[in-house]
Formats: structure tokens, C-alpha cells, sequence
């Protein structure tokens, strides 16, 4: 059985064109009762991706991503992976992505190895296929020297690495992660980052999290997902070009002393781009550049720039999530 | 059938490379033991029969089984591992069979290690043995099994709860083993003998008796299979509404 749905699979990914998307979500619905978690959302992705799934806690971002690996059932619309209907052939559809839950739950009394053989097994590799995947994926994750561990004694960090072996094993097109670096300590999740943008260089990625520094740090493109709508789906930069903040003065070096600043009517600097200092403008009259420019120079500092600013992903995410029931 | 064994395969090792099979295994064969030894005629009268065996076997299946069981589906569905089963390219009845064939094995395997009872009994008996019932009783305790585990399993289907499963698994068995029962269908036969036929047909100890005494009647035979089939199709529909 798992052979005949391995070959369809492979069958569906050679049909799929390298420009393609490898995950389609079209019009997906979702109510429980009378709440509605998901509520008509559409994307697609395609190879080279990495899709942020970003949303306040309860947004719909993990019901929309079961409705994708079909673990749950949409109201209405429907899911593709791979081009091949989640709901018509969960099968085939299944061998096409992996997918570590929220939780990362491991059978607790499996060794590693053990564990990880399971998967592969249930998802068709066998022999010697199976062998060389399975020491690729645990050389890639350093899972080497934890391969006789039992699941249960891992720590938390091991224990996202088994989980993102596990989901990595067969080699999926897509790789949907609830969020991954959820409770990992700053090192591990500086690795996950690292894992996740290299991994995506043979494949797309949707990984779901609440942490926007995260979305900065990895994301191709981010997708907000606020009251079960999705209420933007872009680049970083496209959603923060999409607002503008106050007029803004950036400057060379460490910036205008403070009490310089209030002279000039402009608010103490704050970090921008490598050596460079940026200063809100206090007034909504945009600053005339001549004088404003004399006084920087006298301060021992240089103008680079003046103009609207541009917002910063917080600015971005609290003003799309501000709004009520997720309406711009 | 290859998904099956998989899923089997990895259920025998929860159940044996931990205590639980081994302890379910140990204390089942003990109170048989003691029950046998203590209220069998056998040392009085060498008595070669399991007749006392196979009397308490549905009331110890009625408690063993859901506590074998009680794992199965409400330990992945409290850790949220049905998430990943789920993901794997398995269908939900190879997960559910599969499942409930390593419950199966543990039985097995516990019957098999009782064997030295029997083997003791023709070892020490003045009169020779009448296999006929022995192999009955074992054929009987086996049917019934599939059955009580089969339950189990879909009342470990409805709960994330380990005890809820435990407990609501040894409701559903007295139902089947004390209430649709030979003693109760004989209360109601005088007042509405149709009840009592159906209270007869739809309990276990009934079917267990026949094949017991050594007859094994299809009817018998048909009954523990469709009952288990009946439970094992009621855990996928539960497991697949969870889709739902």
C-alpha cells in the first residue's frame, strides 16, 4: 500500500513544474461550533519559499495548517500539496510533506533510531534507501551520538531535532512546521533558523510562529493571519510599504546629542542601519533641509537622509491586528 | 497489510519493551492460578479439567482487556501524536487493526504461558484429559478477547484520558458479561422470553459456554468475529471524525 502511493506521489511530483505551487490553498473555511477559526483563506507557495505564518495566539494559523496537511476537514475550499487534493487523495498526499505539530510528541519509550525507523517505514522507504536517508537526515540534525536515546529522556532542544527528522525523512517537496522554535533556548533557536533557511533551498517551507523576529530572520514571505482572515501576504518589505510612520531624519554615526535634539525638534535617535542613527521628526511639517542640515554638520555628525519613515514589521503587524475582527 | 504489521510491530514493542505486557501477563496468569488451584476440585478429586479456568476467564477478560487497551488511542490522543500518525500515508483502518493487533498478541502471548497448566493437569491427573474442552476454553478465550479488545480499543478512542478509558471499558464488559448474561436472561424468560433471548444472544457468556464445552458452532464463532468487527469499525469512525 505504502509502495502504490509512494509511486503516485512521485508520479505528481514529476508533474510538477519547478515554478509550480507546492501548496494551494483555495478558499479554506473553517467554523467549530459558532466560532469561526478559519475564514475563506487563500495562498500559494511555491519552491524556494519560506512561508511565516504570523497571527496572535488563536488567529486560525494552526487550524489552517491541519486543514493543509489534512488532519482536519475544511467547511469549505479546498487544499493542495503537490497538486494533488488533500481531501480526494490524502494518501499520495501525505508522502508529499512532512509536518512537526505544535507539541513535538514522540513516542517516549522509543530510542531515537527506532522511532525514526517507524516513520520510514510507514511512509514506504525500506532497505537500503532507508538506511542512507536515515543516516543523511541524522548527520544533517546531529541526532549521531542520540540515535540509542529513548525519546522520552531528550532534552527540548533533541527533541525538535527528532521531530524535524522525522518530518524531513522521506524528503518532502513541503515542510509544515507549527512553531518550531517554540520554547528552545536562543542557541537551538538560532540552529532551527539555520536548518530551516537551508533546508528551503530544495523546498518550500510554512512554518507557523507569533514571534516576529523570527519572520524577519528567515521568512521569503509572510502571511498575517488575524481573527481566522488573511489580512496580508507579502514580503517584509511590502507590508511595510504599505505604512508610513511620521517623517524621519537619519544621520551618520552615533546621532545628535539629546539635548541637542530638542533644539531642533526632533526626538532622541534610535539604531537604523550599520552606522547610521535615525531620528523621529516631532512635527508634521516635513523639515526644511537647509538649516536642518547647518545644524547636524555643527553637531559633528553628517545628513544622510530625510523622509517618511518606513515601519518597522511591529509597526506593520500591531497595526494590521489592531483593527477589529481582522477588517482593514 | 504492510502498514498493519508496521503499526502492530511498533505496539508490541510499547507493550513489551515496557512493563505492561509482562505485568498484565504475570498478574492474569496469578489470579487464574490462584482461583484454579484454590476452588478446583483438582487436587481433590484429580479432576482433569480447566472448568474453574475457563469460568473466571470472562470476568478477568472484562477487567484485563480495557486496562491492555486503555493506552492505545487515549495516550496519542492526550500527547497529540495522532497528529503525526495521522500525517503518515496509513489509512485509519490499518492504524485501528493494527492497534489492536498487538493487544491481541499480548492475549496471546498470556495464553500461551498458562499452558503450563494443562501440561501440569495431564502431567498429574489419574484419569487422562479430554482435550476437546481445554482447546475449547483456550479457542473461547482467544474469541472472546478479539471481542473484549476490540471494545477496548474504541472506548480508548473516546477519551484522552487513560482512567476514563479503564473505567468505562470495564462498564461496557460487565454490560456484556454480567448483564447480558445466562442468570439474567433466566430471570426475564418468565416474564417476556423474547428480551430474554436477546439479552442471551447479545452477551458473551453465553457463546463463550458453547465453545468451552468443545462445540464450536459458526454462530458462536460468527458472533465474537462480528462483535469485533463491529467495535474495530466504531473506533475508525471515531478516530476519522476527529477530521471532522
Amino acid at each position: 500500500m505504502a509502495m502504490e502511493t509512494g509511486e503516485q506521489a512521485a508520479v505528481a511530483v514529476s508533474h510538477t513544474r519547478d515554478d509550480a505551487p507546492v501548496v494551494e490553498a483555495s478558499h479554506l473555511c473553517r467554523t467549530f461550533g459558532a466560532t469561526v477559526a478559519v475564514d475563506d483563506v487563500s495562498f500559494e507557495i511555491r519552491r524556494g519559499e519560506i512561508l511565516g505564518f504570523l497571527g496572535p495566539n488563536g488567529a486560525g494559523k494552526s487550524t489552517t495548517l491541519r486543514m493543509i496537511t489534512g488532519l482536519l476537514a475544511p467547511d469549505e475550499g479546498t487544499a493542495k500539496i503537490c497538486g494533488i487534493d488533500v481531501s480526494h487523495d490524502p494518501l499520495a498526499a501525505r508522502q508529499c510533506f512532512g509536518y512537526l505539530p505544535e507539541a513535538i510528541p514522540l513516542y517516549v519509550e522509543m530510542e531515537v533510531a527506532d522511532y525514526l525507523r517507524f516513520v520510514a517505514v510507514s511512509r514506504g522507504l525500506k532497505g537500503a534507501d532507508l538506511e542512507r536517508k536515515l543516516a543523511k537526515i541524522c548527520s544533517r540534525l546531529g541526532l549521531e551520538q542520540m540515535l540509542r536515546r529513548s525519546c522520552g529522556t531528550l532534552s527540548k532542544g533533541f527533541r525538535q531535532r527528532v521531530g524535524l527528522a522525522q518530518a524531513l525523512i522521506h524528503d518532502p517537496q513541503v515542510l509544515i512546521l507549527d512553531e518550531p522554535t517554540n520554547g528552545l533556548d536562543p542557541r537551538q533557536i538560532i540552529e532551527v533558523r539555520q536548518l530551516i533557511s537551508e533546508l528551503a533551498q530544495e523546498r518550500a517551507i510554512i512554518f507557523s510562529t507569533h514571534i516576529l523576529q523570527e519572520i524577519a530572520a528567515i521568512c521569503t514571505r509572510i502571511i498575517v493571519i488575524h481573527s481566522g482572515k488573511l489580512i496580508a501576504d507579502g514580503t517584509a518589505e511590502e507590508l511595510a510599504g504599505e505604512g508610513t510612520t511620521d517623517w524621519e531624519v537619519v544621520v551618520a554615526g552615533a546621532g545628535i546629542a539629546p539635548e541637542m535634539c530638542v533644539g531642533i525638534g526632533m526626538a532622541e535617535g534610535v539604531p537604523g542601519s550599520p552606522g547610521e542613527t535615525v531620528h523621529r521628526w516631532l512635527s508634521d511639517v516635513p523639515p526644511d533641509l537647509g538649516p536642518l542640515s547647518r545644524q547636524i554638520e555643527q553637531s559633528g555628525s553628517s545628513l544622510i537622509r530625510v523622509g517618511p519613515g518606513r515601519e518597522t514589521l511591529e509597526q506593520v503587524y500591531l497595526r494590521l491586528t489592531a483593527t477589529k475582527g481582522g477588517q482593514r | 497489510m504492510k502498514s498493519i504489521l508496521t503499526i502492530t510491530r511498533r505496539e508490541c514493542g510499547a507493550y513489551f519493551g515496557t512493563p505492561i505486557a509482562w505485568i498484565f501477563i504475570a498478574l492474569q496468569i496469578a489470579i487464574l492460578s490462584f482461583f484454579f488451584f484454590q476452588f478446583s476440585p483438582f487436587f481433590v478429586i484429580e479432576s482433569a479439567d480447566m472448568r474453574v479456568w475457563f469460568g473466571l476467564t470472562p470476568f478477568m477478560l472484562m477487567v484485563f482487556a480495557p486496562a491492555v487497551t486503555m493506552r492505545l488511542w487515549s495516550e496519542e490522543l492526550r500527547t497529540g501524536s495522532t497528529e503525526v500518525l495521522l500525517s503518515l500515508p496509513i489509512r485509519v483502518p490499518e492504524l485501528v487493526i493494527g492497534k489492536w493487533l498487538a493487544a491481541l498478541i499480548v492475549l496471546v502471548a498470556s495464553v500461551v504461558f498458562s499452558f503450563g497448566i494443562p501440561l501440569t493437569i495431564a502431567w498429574l491427573a489419574a484419569s487422562p484429559v479430554d482435550w476437546g474442552p481445554i482447546i475449547g476454553g483456550y479457542l473461547g478465550t482467544i474469541l472472546s478477547g478479539m471481542l473484549f479488545l476490540a471494545l477496548g480499543c474504541w472506548v480508548s478512542a473516546l477519551s484522552q484520558n487513560q482512567v476514563i478509558s479503564l473505567l468505562v471499558g470495564v462498564f461496557a464488559g460487565i454490560v456484556l458479561v454480567l448483564v447480558l448474561s445466562p442468570d439474567f436472561a433466566m430471570y426475564l424468560s418468565g416474564t417476556n422470553p423474547t428480551i430474554a433471548r436477546v439479552v442471551e444472544s447479545f452477551g458473551i457468556q453465553s457463546h463463550f459456554r458453547a465453545i468451552e464445552r468443545g462445540v464450536l458452532a459458526i454462530s458462536d464463532v460468527v458472533y465474537f468475529l462480528s462483535g469485533s468487527l463491529f467495535f474495530l469499525a466504531m473506533t475508525v469512525f471515531q478516530i476519522e471524525m476527529k477530521r471532522q
